[in-house]
């Protein structure tokens, strides 16, 4: 047991274990249990068949793939931007570290339309794009554009208070020993900002996953090509067919699951390599 | 030499952090550059590493010129103040993160770290990471990793810091030690004396962006040339004194100059001076005949503080009846500090509130031309304006002096020359107005050697323009100057100004001139001094040249007290510049040379 019961400043372990437990329970534990109870429910087959349907698999496709590719993306601009505001004093630098934050602020419907318009084959964007024969709006890619400007904070916000950490000694001194910049980056600042990386990278991962307001402007939701899981739910709710919704959110839950869980596996290993194994 | 810096200024937004620093540091040297936090050491040393820019100078490394060489291929270890380790890699990645660069076997670099560790005394911990070391083995590891690529240079930025006093101790001993055994050439920064005295073999002060002095620490303790460096360095009592042909007079008291007192010159004219007596180089007695030093003058015991091996004495000090005085610390207090030896307390014992006699062992005159400040005004309510004025109270602050104030009813007026008046000791200080000329007038008929003449509201000069009326005063102008740019960051503008119809072939002589005065500038006072020859009437050009831009001081050394009206009068009265008025009759040979 004490190993469990660790002293602490704030009083009542009892107390707050249970609230801990109460809220976790409410908001997130018994919603995901109806949803698990409700697929229990159906039988194998007509599980399988819901959730191996040729136009399931094209939308976990898009939306992993997709949500995967927008991490990414965010995981090297976010770390450039997020490096910029750290490291560098230029006027409306405030301005720009405010602007990073709109995408969670606006709702998602409103970026979605604002992307399409831009995107659209007749938007500003869009139209430069077309003539360079790439689409943009109404595919995998309007997608991808849009779950990366949702994912953007996360990925930025992590990084920066990480950044800010890498004292500027530890390059001077990289340097007077000899490394050159790119050797520096990868051995000294990319190993201490790896932790808030994956963590920026999984967050970023996790909203997009679950994003469906901005997407489905932009998506043009053609089943197999540019419709993403989400919106199949939401379309097999429409149709009141909510055992197949509950499957095929039951398959969305596992897949995140593994994935986070993987990430936060790799993230604690990282974390075991700087900070101290026995103190 | 190991490192030569020549003329090295570094600025920021505009601001010289590092203003025109020299400097020769020789094959295995301990150097160390110690000065408050602000005094542009550490950048100093950055200039050196290789991390900061330089933006006028040069810096060579055993002849090499490294101005423009990235810090990566300087050859120098750097050790930082909070460590700097990678925290995410081992000891032994730490140490060989120097030699992985230079694609070192792993054979080699493990038998040299492993060398490395027996010397900063870790051997064994070579798997530990950084955040399982104590402060005082995580430095050991930094310096490990410093020297790892056997630099030319060992490069220590405040090591101690982040170390509590014992740890600090031990690890400046390994550091020393290391130090000797490589015959590495060092630089160490450090705002502590101790530290600095313990470890250098010569140090440099810093203050305001510039390298005050330079010396091995018993010779700068013993005989700085500056205020700064003497309270620096340790407590000190900075003393204001006459300096006569037979030695040193306090108020009424005479200390003789004989040999007992080094650091004593003797002068042929008589003047203020300001003089260093160190805290343990006072003798308290309970009279005057138990002195075993010269008299200096009696006090009350104010404070006594026991501080284990030394006990630390206050003492109210009697002002001297010509009201020259004593200043301790500038703050027009009179106290001076005094320490005895548990010796010394045996053989008389003292309570706070007793009468003691105070002797003094060993003096030392600062060989500064600007000892104290006087504020003089027709009335009290104007001298004591005078005393607001942010110029004076900035240099008086800085320069760790006494401004006092003095009211002359006739001042500046004509006739009445006959009474007896006290002498105008140190700098006089007038306000600026029309008639400023003839005040000044009539403080140099009355002896006055230093005048300077304020505007309203002055703030501290970017500029101070220095010109001469004659030859004779380039000694006395230049050491004024000096003194009082070591205390103003603003550059330094010699102008010398040729008649207009001077011969085309006399015009090279003026070019002599400026290269004399820039050389003896930077020779005796390590000052950098640019240089400017103009053809025209002086008061005229000076006045132009001032009227330029804002934030100029005008340095003026003149030699005629009288006729000075007509010239330089419109120089004076202009309300726009400061004006500091270097008046020398009979310039000898006896001006204290240095700064």
């Amino acid at each position: 047991m004490r190993s469990i019961r660790q002293p602490s400043v704030l009083p009542g372990f009892a107390l707050t274990f249970g609230f801990t437990t109460f809220f976790l329970s409410t908001i997130v534990l018994i919603p995901l249990a109806a949803l698990v109870l409700m697929t229990a429910s159906m039988h194998w087959q007509e599980f399988l068949h819901v959730v191996l349907s040729p136009r399931a698999l094209g939308s976990y496709r898009l939306s992993f793939g997709a949500s995967m590719l927008a991490a990414t993306i965010n995981l090297v601009f976010g770390f450039i931007i997020a490096w910029t505001l750290v490291r560098y004093e230029f006027p409306g630098r405030k301005l720009i570290d405010a602007l990073i934050d709109m995408p969670f602020a606006l709702p998602t419907a409103v970026s979605g339309i604002a992307l399409t318009s831009v995107f659209a084959e007749n938007g500003w964007i869009g139209s430069y794009l077309h003539t360079l024969g790439i689409k943009v709006a109404y595919t995998w890619v309007g997608v991808t554009v849009a779950l990366t400007l949702i994912g953007l904070p996360f990925a930025v916000r992590s990084v920066q208070p990480a950044l800010l950490e890498v004292q500027r000694d530890l390059e001077d001194a990289a340097e007077t020993l000899g490394a050159g910049w790119f050797y520096v980056f990868r051995r000294i600042i990319l190993p201490t900002v790896l932790p808030a990386l994956l963590t920026g990278f999984t967050l970023a991962f996790a909203r997009a996953v679950g994003e469906y307001g901005s997407v489905i402007f932009i998506a043009g939701n053609l089943p197999m090509k540019t419709e993403i899981t989400p919106l199949l739910i939401v379309i097999r709710l429409e149709e009141f067919d909510y055992k197949g919704a509950a499957a095929l959110g039951f398959v969305m839950l596992v897949i995140s699951f593994v994935v986070l869980l993987t990430i936060n596996m790799l993230q604690a290993w990282g974390r075991r390599r700087i900070v101290a194994v026995s103190h | 030499m190991s490192i030569t810096l020549d003329q090295v200024t570094k600025r920021y937004q505009g601001v010289p952090v590092v203003n025109d620093v020299s400097l020769d540091i020789g094959d295995g040297e301990f150097f160390v550059l110690l000065g408050p936090s602000g005094s542009g050491k550490s950048t100093l040393l950055r200039a050196i590493a290789g991390l900061a820019g330089v933006d006028h100078g040069r810096i060579s490394l055993h002849g090499r010129d490294v101005t423009h060489v990235a810090a990566r291929e300087r050859g120098v270890g750097l050790v930082f103040q909070n460590y700097a380790l990678f925290r995410h890699m081992t000891v032994a990645d730490n140490i060989e993160f120097a030699l992985r660069v230079r694609r070192m076997r792993a054979k080699d670099r493990r038998k040299r770290r492993q060398e490395l560790l027996r010397l900063v005394a870790l051997e064994g911990m070579d798997q530990r990471l950084p955040a399982q070391l104590s402060g005082g083995q995580q430095q050991r590891v930094a310096v490990a990793r410093a020297l790892a690529h056997n630099p030319e240079v060992l490069l220590l930025d405040e090591p101690f810091g982040a170390l509590d006093a014992k740890i600090r101790e031990e690890l400046r001993r390994t550091i020393r030690q290391v130090q000797r055994e490589l015959g590495i050439t060092t630089v160490l920064v450090t705002h502590d004396q101790e530290e600095a005295f313990a470890l250098a073999d010569r140090i440099g002060v810093m203050n305001l962006g510039r390298l005050l002095e330079m010396g091995r620490p018993h010779e700068l303790y013993t005989r700085p040339a500056t205020r700064f460096v003497a309270t620096f360095l340790g407590a000190a009592n900075l003393i204001l004194a006459r300096q006569t042909r037979d030695g040193i007079r306090f108020g009424q008291a005479s200390v003789a100059a004989s040999a007992s007192m080094p650091g004593l010159f003797h002068a042929d004219r008589e003047h203020e001076v300001v003089a260093v007596v160190r805290p343990e180089e006072i003798e308290i007695a309970p009279a005057r005949d138990r002195l075993a030093s010269s008299y200096l003058t009696q006090g009350e015991v104010q404070e006594l503080l026991f501080t284990g091996a030394l006990e630390r004495i206050r003492i109210r000090i009697d002002e001297g009846a010509e009201g020259a005085g004593i200043s301790s610390d500038g703050s027009g207090s009179a106290l001076l500090e005094a320490t005895r030896t548990q010796h010394e307390q045996r053989a008389f014992r003292i309570r706070p509130g007793q009468q003691v006699i105070v002797g003094v062992r060993r003096i030392h005159v600062l060989p500064t031309p600007l000892s104290s400040f006087t504020a003089c005004a027709p009335t009290d309510g104007l001298a004591r304006a005078l005393l607001h004025e942010p110029l004076l109270a900035e240099l008086a602050l800085r320069m760790k002096t006494r401004i006092s104030t003095r009211v002359e009813p006739r001042l500046g007026m004509p006739g009445a020359n006959g009474e007896a008046q006290a002498a105008f000791a140190g700098t006089t200080v007038i306000a600026s107005h029309a008639d400023a000329v003839f005040q000044v007038e009539w403080l140099l008929q009355r002896g006055a050697e230093e005048i300077l003449i304020l505007p309203r509201d002055t703030a501290s000069p970017q500029r101070v323009l220095i010109h001469w009326t004659d030859p004779a005063l380039r000694r006395a102008t230049l050491a004024v100057s000096a003194s009082i740019l070591r205390h103003l960051s603003a550059e330094a503008l010699y102008v010398d100004i040729l008649p207009e119809q001077t011969p085309v072939a006399q015009r090279s002589h003026g070019m002599r001139a400026l290269l004399d005065a820039r050389s003896e500038a930077q020779a005796v006072h390590g000052l950098e001094m640019r240089t400017e020859l103009h053809f025209g009437e002086v008061s005229g050009e000076l006045s132009r040249r001032l009227a330029e831009l804002p934030g100029q001081m005008l340095i003026l050394g003149i030699r005629e007290s009288s006729a000075l009206a007509a010239p330089l009068g419109p120089l004076f009265s202009s309300g726009r510049w400061p004006v500091l008025i270097v008046h020398r009759q009979h310039e000898g040979a006896a001006e204290p040379a240095g700064s």
